[in-house]
């Protein structure tokens, strides 16, 4: 499941997907949904910080060049990574994390998922629009970006993962 | 000099962290004001190639509308050609105007990329240095003007449209005369304002908004939207005008970028003026 060629694979489509459509289509609202965080979310548990945040930073620049936001992504995908590990060991579950085993809504359950990738969506999007704004004094218009644009993307990133992911058998 | 290693072992993540944040953030804010590398931009070879081919895909989507906006243009340039006028006085020779020089030469472009609902937008053109098109060079539609040029790069370039902060583009409100500059806060890709028209000139609600000329960015008279509200601005004695843009920036598709012959010569002339910190309003 943790075959490295999966995760360059998701990778490339994840920002391809991020550019073409998710950055090209119009919600309304301020609505502007982000599932590249995803891919970092579903690394390898064991894998360092320092190499998370790197991935983090490659990814970010891919999305950016391609979208003319010049860093934007890059800041908040890293601090994404950055706070993954200290979110999963605030979150571990009873008989910590097992090697070699995807973190994802199945294997992990769902109220794990809901918790963990939450707190980290929740921050990357307030990051994200907090740096796109730079205004303090439009504070309701930016909360009102951040919780809808979480709640589009979290809802993608789980439907993406329904579609793609495949199920552990039942035991 | 122990103990300096041990905190940088213990802290080197964070530093990582800062570092990789500092780089992004340093990069952000800096190009929001000051782009200095087509690099990491979509007017980029990589970038560039990658919105072309998508462009290659979705242009269809608004082909019948630019056509028909080409085509109108098209017969307002026709009436001018000189197969559609009648001569009058046979008798004349026809002599080399002197009166007129040249001042302003257009390159048509296509867009391979454009956003509208961005904080900041930025449209990519499929023509770049290679064509002659330098930073700060003007571009607008067949509709009005579009944005200045920002980066280029070969054969791409980064134009940041009127939808964006600091575009500042000088204008005038016809008939009444009054000027100012354009502004574009709002969430809406259809309104923008004008700041900084003063508040003892009446404003007709519908007049038309044109380019002023200065700076040499755009020709003078350039369609840019017209009047919607004039609302005064408390403690002010200035108008907020608010106009309706006239470029559909959702269906943009073909657009020219002025190249201004006489633009060294205006900046030689006005760098003479003596350096003042321009006021904020």
């Amino acid at each position: 499941m943790n075959r490295p060629l999966i995760h360059v694979f998701r990778f490339i489509a994840f920002v391809l997907i991020q550019v073409f459509v998710l950055n090209q289509i119009e919600l309304g609202w301020g609505i502007l949904p982000m599932i590249c965080p995803l891919v970092i979310f579903l690394l390898p548990v064991e894998l360092e910080t320092s190499m998370l945040m790197l991935i983090a930073f490659v990814m970010g620049v891919c999305v950016d060049s391609l979208s003319n936001t010049f860093g934007l992504h890059t800041s908040s995908l890293v601090l994404f990574a950055y706070l993954r590990p200290w979110v999963f060991k605030r979150f571990a579950p009873r008989e910590d994390y097992e090697l070699n085993k995807e973190t994802n809504l199945f294997t992990m359950g769902t109220n794990w998922f809901v918790t963990t990738f939450g707190t980290l969506i929740l921050i990357h999007h307030l990051w994200f629009f907090l740096f796109e704004l730079a205004d303090l004094s439009e504070i309701g218009f930016l909360i009102q970006k951040v919780l809808l644009s979480v709640i589009v993307s979290f809802l993608l990133c789980v439907g993406l993962q329904i579609i793609f992911v495949k199920k552990p058998k039942e035991r | 000099m122990r103990k300096l290693f041990a905190f940088f072992r213990r802290f080197r993540i964070f530093l990582f962290f800062a570092m990789l944040q500092f780089t992004a953030l340093y990069f952000y804010f800096t190009s929001l004001n000051f782009p200095r590398s087509q690099y990491y931009t979509t007017a980029s070879q990589v970038g560039g190639s990658l919105w072309s081919f998508q462009n290659h895909i979705t242009r269809y989507i608004n082909l019948n509308e630019t056509n028909s906006g080409l085509l109108r243009q098209n017969k307002a340039l026709r009436e001018r050609l000189p197969e559609s006028f009648i001569r009058l006085e046979d008798r004349l020779a026809k002599i080399n105007d002197t009166l007129y020089e040249q001042q302003y030469e257009y390159i048509p472009a296509t867009v391979v990329n454009s956003t509208f609902d961005k904080q900041n937008n930025y449209i990519t053109l499929n023509v770049g240095w290679n064509q002659g098109l330098k930073r700060g060079m003007g571009v607008f539609s067949d509709e009005g003007i579009v944005g200045i040029v920002q980066s280029t790069s070969e054969h791409y370039s980064l134009v940041k449209s009127v939808l964006a902060k600091n575009v500042n583009a000088d204008v005038m409100i016809e008939k009444s005369g009054a000027i100012g500059l354009l502004k574009w806060e709002t969430k809406n890709d259809k309104t923008a304002n004008v700041s900084g028209v003063s508040n003892d000139i009446a404003i007709k609600k519908g007049s038309k908004v044109l380019t002023r000329g200065g700076g040499g960015i755009f020709p003078r008279g350039l369609p840019v939207g017209r009047v919607l509200k004039v609302s005064p601005i408390e403690g002010k004695s200035t108008w907020n005008v608010e106009i309706k843009l006239a470029v559909n920036f959702r269906a943009i598709q073909k657009v020219y970028v002025i190249k201004n012959l006489l633009l060294k010569e205006q900046q030689d002339l006005e760098e003479k003026i003596p350096v003042e910190k321009p006021q904020d309003e």
